[in-house]
């Protein structure tokens, strides 16, 4: 799966956790969920929750550490993917 | 230093849903788990929780200044509830935050401190000044930069200070 298409995935799941419509419109690696989507931080284990789901893959507790922006969650859920 | 964080309680209810499937392995520990289901509200001890290791990583977010998603390493313990007061310590990596929560019919807003007697030099920040920050950490110009926390959740804001830090 590409970067491309795997972010525009990432993109319909984060969605409902939203409040800065804009922000999620001119999605970039860069963007940060909390900082810029101003998702709620506890509804930051719903997007790897459905992150899980939508990939079929288990993000272990050390990349989900990492699970703050864009990037990082691309290419996290990218290496789960490599390794199924 | 100091951290805070305030949960609305009516926008937790509806925004999250703890009952989900692998929620409360991604953010408690098992002996954490163990007290919320125990509780006589688990869902009230869910946000207790959660507001006391959010408070802490704000602290823990400064003393690294790096930013991580780290609910499993913010381990909650020594929980005494007295009322609707809570005291309680969470430790991450070496380092211990003592925190307390009040709980209100409608909202949990928890305080972190790194030495207990800091409480007391705890107070709320006046409307009228002005809060900036600096790469995502509040302060008040003039004031140490590690004294000052704001926590926002739907209809409640709590911006505090630590005096003479």
């Amino acid at each position: 799966m590409s970067n491309e298409e795997i972010k525009d995935k990432l993109k319909s799941i984060v969605k409902p956790y939203v409040k800065n419509e804009e922000a999620l419109a001119n999605l970039t690696p860069d963007t940060d969920f909390i900082n810029d989507l101003q998702v709620n931080s506890a509804n930051l284990v719903d997007i790897i929750l459905d992150v899980e789901e939508a990939f079929d893959i288990t993000i272990d507790n050390q990349s989900m550490e990492r699970m703050i922006d864009v990037k990082s969650t691309i290419e996290i859920i990218q290496n789960k993917l490599a390794e199924k | 230093m100091i951290g805070n964080d305030v949960v609305d309680l009516d926008l937790a209810h509806t925004e999250s849903n703890w009952q989900r499937k692998g929620y409360l392995d991604k953010i408690f520990l098992a002996h954490e788990q163990d007290y919320i289901l125990n509780s006589q509200r688990p869902e009230i001890s869910i946000w207790l929780l959660w507001s006391m290791k959010e408070a802490a990583y704000k602290i823990y977010n400064r003393l690294t200044l790096k930013r991580s998603f780290i609910p499993l390493r913010l381990n909650c313990s020594d929980i005494e509830m007295n009322g609707c007061e809570c005291i309680g310590k969470v430790t991450c990596d070496e380092n211990i935050f003592f925190t307390k929560t009040a709980v209100f019919a409608d909202h949990i807003h928890t305080i972190a401190v790194v030495r207990p007697q800091d409480f007391q030099k705890v107070s709320q920040i006046e409307e009228s000044i002005e809060i900036k920050k600096r790469n995502g950490i509040p302060y008040i110009s003039g004031n140490d930069i590690s004294a000052v926390s704001v926590s926002h959740h739907g209809k409640f804001l709590e911006r505090i200070i630590l005096m003479n830090s």
